[in-house]
């Protein structure tokens, strides 16, 4: 498939804590991040996301898990790098992603969320070369490589057939699939993904979620999807966070942080849990008074 | 009158223009372009027409103005025009042209020379002074005599009258009027009138109110050919306001034409025409005696109406006055 | 997948080339005085081989100082305008943006203002005297763009909102101001202000002027060109392209520099001519697509196509006096983009 490895050494940056000598297994590693939030600089701040620690290798999927406004989509945005942490930091293969240039960080991690209204709408494959564009210098014209990548990241999500349709006439599902393809045009270690399923029927839910199991193991992506299904989190997470108020209650496998009191007193509201015999959690919601 | 003399070689003379410029004229001065209506009859006053080789669209006293070849506008002629007429000079005003028409000229290579009279006595001078620039400083000493004449025989008839006070009508709505500093408020001064206006600018918008408050005993309005002075006062007087007005109710008003709004030679006979209207009594054949405030309505609106219907007989006084061909 | 490839640009490029080149020779042909292609075509030649004593000097001052720099006028200026609208399009993420909307024509036009009252009292060299008016249009043009730049910033960051907002409101201000001054204001030629905000390319610029012009018109709009695929990407969403490795900062602080340059020389120049930098990108958008890289070049090139025609046509059509040329955009551009548009919703 595709050529994911990016070694530090080859973009002339240096990873921190010397050359080379940290768990290589450990692709992401967030240490201690928190962040605080106010419109007004001489308000209290609105908002705040507390000291947060986890780590994840590739091929993972992590679910940042939690009801809506904790906090989950600001940590999605400070493990991309987007925003800068008032402390701790965040690392990916030993790069702080805040301090990354831009073409690096594009290159290396790959954000799918939902999207602004196009203004002037483009076709699918116009939208997917996208993607390439960490890899242009300025005033390039895409390549045949480009060209061949984009034409296997539609593959690889299953929207060939929506190449050259234009994205403003695709439904909900098929926008879905093209935005995530331009995140694999990318060619990116990390794929970040806020919501994903917002907007999806249970098919398509399910649908995208195999893709990205499929997707994960195959190129090695570490995957970090920010949700509040907790279903799909348990189905398909390797590792779960879960969040209430800007707060991380517990980090680990489904199976150890979907305890029953615990999940009710973060959704507010009563829930059985079962622990299937494949070892992954099913939540029910108890039967209608 | 000089016809055309074959041009001489490239002999020029300094002259400083009514701006302060420094213009370059050659000699003798051949081909002139005038790029303002007052600027063209100021060279058919002067008997020079026949070096006229271009004027604006809007140039159109006397008659034979209008047959010359036209270069455009007064604020947008045609360059293109202007230079494939080859003049030796250009003729402008300050009030009327842009300053960025001059400077394209300069750039071009082509003088022009620039007046700017404020009263009517400046108009009179700078007529002479035009005559010496273009050659003909005899024709304008000349000009410049029967004007001074005629408006010392004015001052005299004019002399010991108060002045009427009026309100010179430039365009109804907004209420436009001309300012104290304008020619146009000179020659109403002239005619033995007040104008009450007492702005600064050029054009001030007057408001209504003031107007009604400063009760003027006359309207003035300039008579163009699509707009006779009678239409105009009608339209006013229609309008809510105006009513408040003596001068309006009684239909005190008087028309000269529009010759009061060039600065050029014609103005004096405007001015004359004015001064007829408003003080009948001092052109009468009987001696200057009692001055009358007013004089009765009925003789009033009988000059407005004789004036009025004789377009023609408004022509004839102004050719009676006009300058020598 | 047809990806832009740079012969497809090229090829695109030479056409429109092309189209420009015969307009230029159409339009140096009609004018109040007339002027044969064949004696165009040999005195062109004349010039080049430096033979110009042969040209009788009204002709060789007509057309070539008159007719051509008032066609490369209209060449940079409906390029630049053109090149800056589509820029202002991306940056303010705003189909409805010209290049007039952050209050750079307004400025000017009060820069302008100022040297016309100032130039009297200042005994100045002819040659220096008109130069006041496009120092003093550019100086209240730059002042502006700074004001509303700071005005347009949110928490350090240009906003396309806020910068929209700031804009618009600067405009209005300002044209309050030259509202002010017109009416009260004695004495001068401020008639002719009116026709200088209306856009006008009849006034052959000084030559440093017109240096300037071209000069500044290659800067901008190459600084802009390096942007393309940025814009591209930041008109699919400024956080998406964040994440796609644009460094929007930068993007958004150049083209906002580089935009309000071109915007700022073409109005000093010529006065604020409308239509052009709103209708032209739409009109290749919709016959060349949205794609920035091509976008801007071809923009560029239909600027100058439509200016120029537009020019002709106003000082063609009731010569010799002449009608205002940011009227005959309209008139011409506004049905061109219907039909376009139609064809392309059919």
């Amino acid at each position: 498939m595709s050529s994911y490895a990016r070694s530090p050494a080859s973009s002339g940056l240096r990873p921190i804590g010397g050359s080379g000598d940290f768990n290589s297994d450990v692709r992401l590693s967030v240490e201690q991040v928190s962040y605080a939030y106010s419109a007004n600089p001489t308000q209290a701040p609105l908002f705040t996301l507390e000291a947060t620690s986890f780590q994840a290798r590739p091929g993972e999927i992590v679910a940042i898990l939690g009801p809506n406004a904790c906090g989950k989509s600001t940590l999605l945005k400070l493990i991309a790098g987007a925003l800068e942490p008032l402390s701790g930091r965040v690392l990916l293969n030993g790069f702080v992603t805040h301090t990354l240039p831009h073409r690096t960080r594009g290159q290396r991690i790959a954000m799918v969320q939902q999207e602004s209204p196009l203004l002037f709408p483009s076709r699918a494959w116009e939208f997917v070369l996208q993607g390439r564009h960490p890899y242009g210098r300025t005033l390039r014209f895409e390549t045949e490589e480009d060209l061949l990548i984009a034409r296997n990241a539609l593959a690889q999500v299953g929207a060939e057939h929506l190449s050259d349709r234009w994205m403003d006439q695709i439904s909900g599902g098929e926008k879905q699939r093209v935005i995530l393809a331009r995140a694999l045009a990318q060619q990116p270690l990390l794929l970040l993904l806020d919501e994903p399923t917002l907007h999806l029927d249970i098919g398509a839910q399910v649908d995208l979620l195999d893709t990205l199991r499929r997707l994960a193991s195959a190129n090695r992506y570490t995957v970090v999807v920010v949700t509040h299904e907790l279903n799909l989190a348990g189905q398909y997470a390797d590792q779960v966070a879960l969040f209430q108020k800007g707060k991380c209650l517990r980090v680990g496998p489904p199976a150890s942080v979907f305890q029953r009191e615990l999940l009710e007193q973060v959704f507010q509201t009563p829930l059985t849990v079962e622990h299937g015999s494949s070892g992954r959690p099913r939540v029910n919601m108890p039967a209608a008074k | 009158m000089p016809s055309a003399i074959p041009a001489a070689g490239p002999v020029s003379k300094n002259f400083v223009d009514e701006v302060g410029r420094t213009v370059r004229v050659p000699q003798p001065v051949q081909r002139v372009v005038s790029l303002a209506p007052s600027l063209t009859e100021t060279i058919y006053a002067l008997g020079l027409q026949d070096h006229l080789v271009g004027d604006t669209d809007y140039c159109d006293y006397p008659p034979d103005a209008q047959k010359k070849t036209k270069v455009g506008g007064a604020i947008n002629p045609s360059l293109e025009q202007i230079v494939a007429l080859r003049p030796d000079l250009v003729l402008v005003t300050k009030s009327l042209n842009r300053l960025e028409t001059v400077h394209a000229l300069d750039g071009l290579g082509i003088p022009s020379y620039a007046t700017d009279p404020h009263t009517v006595e400046e108009i009179v001078s700078s007529t002479e002074r035009l005559a010496g620039v273009l050659g003909v400083p005899d024709a304008g000493a000349t000009l410049g005599a029967d004007l001074e004449r005629h408006l010392a025989d004015l001052r005299q008839r004019l002399s010991g009258l108060p002045p009427r006070h009026v309100l010179f009508v430039v365009w109804s709505d907004p209420l436009i009027s001309a300012g104290k500093n304008t020619f146009i408020a000179d020659a109403l001064r002239l005619a033995g009138a007040n104008s009450i206006v007492d702005s600064s600018q050029d054009w001030p918008q007057m408001s209504l109110e003031e107007v009604v408050r400063l009760q003027p005993e006359f309207l003035v309005f300039a008579e163009s050919r699509s707009d006779s002075g009678q239409s105009q006062f009608d339209l006013l007087a229609e309008r809510p306001g105006w009513r408040g007005l003596d001068a309006v109710r009684n239909r005190r008003f008087a028309v000269i034409s529009d010759a009061v709004n060039r600065p050029a030679p014609r103005i004096v006979s405007a001015i004359e025409v004015l001064a007829r209207q408003l003080h009948p009594e001092a052109f009468s054949a009987q001696p200057e005696g009692g001055t009358e405030k007013k004089t009765p309505p009925s003789a009033q609106s009988q000059h407005s109406k004789s004036l009025k219907d004789s377009s023609g007989r408004d022509s004839k006084l102004l050719e009676a006055c006009a300058c020598a061909p | 997948m047809r990806p832009l490839t740079l012969s497809r640009l090229l090829l695109h490029c030479a056409i429109l080339s092309a189209i420009l080149f015969v307009v230029v020779v159409i339009a140096l042909k009609l004018g109040a005085v007339p002027v044969s292609l064949y004696g165009l075509g040999r005195d062109l030649l004349r010039v080049l081989f430096s033979q110009t004593s042969q040209l009788s000097s009204e002709y060789q001052l007509i057309i070539f100082d008159i007719r051509l720099p008032r066609i490369l006028l209209g060449i940079f200026v409906g390029a630049s305008l053109s090149v800056a609208g589509a820029s202002f399009q991306a940056l303010l993420r705003n189909p409805l943006a010209d290049p007039y909307v952050l209050g750079v024509s307004s400025g000017a036009a009060v820069g302008a203002i100022i040297a016309l009252i100032v130039e009297p009292h200042l005994s100045l060299a002819p040659a220096v005297a008109a130069l006041l008016t496009p120092v003093g249009a550019f100086l209240g043009a730059a002042l502006t763009v700074t004001a509303v730049y700071f005005l347009g910033l949110r928490q350090g960051q240009i906003d396309s909102g806020t910068l929209l907002l700031a804009g618009i409101i600067s405009a209005s201000f300002l044209s309050a101001i030259i509202m002010f001054f017109m009416s009260t204001l004695t004495g001068g030629n401020y008639r002719g202000m009116a026709f200088w905000m209306m856009g006008e390319l009849s006034t052959p610029p000084q030559r440093i002027v017109s240096l300037i012009l071209r000069f500044g018109f290659f800067l901008a709009a190459g600084a802009i060109y390096t942007t393309a695929s940025d814009l591209n990407l930041l008109l699919a969403g400024e956080q998406e392209a964040m994440h796609l490795g644009v460094d929007v900062r930068r993007v958004r602080l150049v083209v906002y520099i580089a935009a309000s340059l071109l915007t700022g020389l073409a109005v000093s120049v010529s006065g604020a001519i409308g239509y052009v930098g709103l209708l032209v990108p739409h009109v290749m958008r919709l016959l060349f697509g949205s794609d920035h890289r091509i976008l801007l070049p071809t923009a560029a090139f239909g600027g100058a196509i439509a200016l120029v025609i537009a020019d002709t046509l106003a000082r063609t059509v009731v010569s010799p006096a002449e009608l205002p040329v940011g009227a005959m955009t309209a008139i011409a551009g506004a049905p061109l983009f219907l039909y376009l548009m139609r064809r392309r919703l059919a």
